[in-house]
């Protein structure tokens, strides 16, 4: 697999707010790509920069083999981007928006209305069409602006935190449908979110704090990296969990023993298995990456 | 090219679908029909029949005419560009909900997008205006029809070209917009100063000296003149006609400001529609070119 998405030394301010310093990733083609961090992290930023929204003070962004300095608008052709709020006119019906769009895209006539029957099958909005955009709930809405950031079958589609705020039954739904676009048309997902456990199942993850990146890696990379396993033993008193001297906490009918890795969890069952009879280990997760990496936390759309 | 017609299709769409919209451009020719119900109609009424010399006998149904166009005159002098205003906010309001983002995210042009705003005001507006022009032509048949075929013809001419020049100076202004406050704040001063400005609301001539200089270098005030003429044209006709001195008549054209004046020449018609295309081509040029280096 190929880099689809290359980024190299790219920096912007806004006087003398530094936004983006000095920011250089890769994004292979057709992988899930998280970019976290948290509100005025420079995420935004770098994603408005690599629509051509917005210019740059310095860097080079290459996708899919093209110079953003020199072919803006085939770049644009290969991207699809689902805004953080909603931007489609409310006032008009799901068609009429989805025309307008693919018109921008030189999709009209029989091609646009052959692409609209498509995507309303695959989002489940066919008796949506006539509606107004402004009389649907959060979820149907999100669904057209997926369709409308697919309508030009892009090569990358740009999720800027697609699921904040809706339920968890359409954020499944939602989640489906951009899985099968992946496994399905190879698309690549550049995601942003406020969802750790989104980002949990991402292919790579960068990690961004104050313009600049802080970490980056796998799921897996950042966890061994950034956070320890964690020992959930069952049916043990307190005192006996006190002996195995590390640091623990009471959950509901059992402790947490946090260890550092791997391999001294099992060093410790080897040395106690009298003690280990009912247990579990698991790594530990996103939201304790983030925190390790920013200090912050993340969580359903807001900085803490 | 058919990217164009369909955004353009969405922006007419869109702004008689936001009722905000739409019946905030009709408020000022509303505005004016009211005030010329309420007491601006019998003023001039009063302010005509002590300007006639003495001994001569106006029919009413003149008298009304001439009241008649000239609030006529005023109503579409004033609609023209405060109508094309309320149609451009649409634009303002893209750019304030981030819809704009969603346009440009797509590799469409920066003209294509800015003309498809500009023809789009330019059909709505027209479409309200021509509308208000097909009831003030009812209003003037009830309260006295003067006009001739031509004078019919004219007037939808004078429309036409200030409904460009109104779209024109709008796009300009409205680019420099960008929050819903703004747009209320134009909104505003539009409605309320431009039919001063324009000598809807009172004629020119009455204006000190300085003023009605700086006015003369306002394209708007041409427009209002031609209007003026096409309207009262048949009305001042049959006021020669009952007996009327063409002297009087001529004071009456000044007065009423179907004659102006640029530093004490006399603006003929041909002018004055010389000077509106100009103007039109002009701000169409800047706003082209304004969104074309708009920074990033």
């Amino acid at each position: 697999m190929g880099n689809i998405i290359e980024i190299n030394n790219l920096s912007k301010s806004f006087g003398d707010i530094k936004a983006v310093q000095d920011l250089s990733f890769r994004v292979k083609e057709g992988e899930l790509f998280a970019f976290l961090g948290v509100n005025g992290a420079g995420k935004s930023t770098t994603i408005n920069i690599m629509c051509a929204q917005l210019s740059k003070d310095s860097g080079s962004i290459i996708i899919n083999g093209n110079d953003l300095d020199r072919s803006a608008d085939q770049i644009k052709k290969d991207l699809g981007v689902v805004f953080q709020a909603s931007v489609l006119d409310s006032a008009l019906s799901v068609y009429d928006n989805l025309e307008s769009r693919g018109a921008l895209y030189g999709i009209i006539g029989e091609a646009l209305k052959a692409r609209v029957r498509e995507l309303a099958k695959i989002l489940d909005f066919e008796d949506l069409l006539k509606r107004p955009v402004g009389k649907l709930s959060g979820g149907q809405r999100r669904r057209i602006d997926i369709a409308r950031a697919l309508l030009h079958k892009p090569k990358i589609l740009v999720l800027d935190e697609p699921t904040t705020g809706l339920d968890p039954q359409t954020r499944r739904l939602i989640w489906s449908v951009i899985m099968d676009l992946r496994k399905n048309e190879g698309m690549t997902i550049f995601l942003t979110t406020h969802y750790m456990e989104e980002a949990a199942d991402a292919d790579f993850v960068v990690i961004i704090d104050s313009g600049k990146i802080s970490a980056e890696g796998t799921p897996l990379e950042l966890k061994n990296q950034y956070t320890g396993d964690f020992i959930t033993i069952y049916g043990l008193d307190e005192d006996k969990v006190k002996l195995l001297g590390y640091e623990y906490e009471p959950i509901r009918d059992a402790y947490r023993i946090a260890v550092p890795n791997t391999s001294v969890a099992t060093e410790l069952i080897i040395a106690h298995p009298e003690l280990f009879v009912d247990y579990e280990i698991t790594k530990g997760k996103m939201d304790d990456v983030f925190l390790s990496v920013t200090g912050k936390v993340l969580e359903g759309g807001a900085q803490k | 090219m058919k990217t164009a017609l369909v955004l353009i299709k969405r922006n007419v769409k869109l702004f008689f679908k936001d009722k905000g919209m739409f019946f905030t451009a009709l408020i000022t020719p509303a505005i004016l029909l009211v005030l010329y119900v309420t007491f601006l109609g019998n003023v001039y009424r009063n302010s005509f029949e002590s300007g006639f010399p003495q001994g001569i006998m106006i029919s009413s149904e003149v008298l009304d005419s001439l009241v008649g166009t000239q609030l006529v005159s005023s109503i579409l002098a004033v609609s023209c560009v405060t109508v094309a205003f309320c149609s451009n906010f649409l634009m303002v309001q893209d750019r304030a909900n981030g819809t704009v983002k969603d346009l440009l995210i797509a590799p469409v042009s920066t003209s294509t997008l800015s003309l498809s705003y500009y023809f789009a005001t330019l059909i709505s507006t027209l479409m309200i205006c021509f509308t208000a022009t097909a009831l003030c032509l009812v209003y003037i048949a009830i309260v006295g029809w003067y006009l001739s075929f031509v004078d019919v013809l004219l007037l939808l001419l004078d429309t036409f070209i200030l409904v460009l020049f109104g779209t024109a100076l709008s796009s300009v202004i409205s680019f420099f917009l960008s929050t819903q406050g703004q747009i209320s704040a134009v909104g505003t001063i539009i409605s309320a100063g431009y039919g001063f400005i324009c000598g809807a609301y009172m004629p020119i001539s009455s204006f000190g000296e300085g003023l009605q200089t700086a006015v003369m270098f306002l394209p708007g005030t041409y427009g209002t003149s031609l209007l003026r003429n096409h309207a009262m044209r048949g009305a001042l006709a049959e006021l020669q006609e009952q007996g009327m001195p063409s002297q009087a008549i001529d004071g009456l054209k000044d007065m009423l400001d179907c004659n102006i004046y640029f530093f004490d020449n006399s603006v003929s018609a041909p002018v004055m529609y010389a000077v509106l295309a100009i103007s039109v081509v002009a701000l169409v040029g800047i706003y082209v070119l304004l969104n074309k280096f708009k920074k990033k």
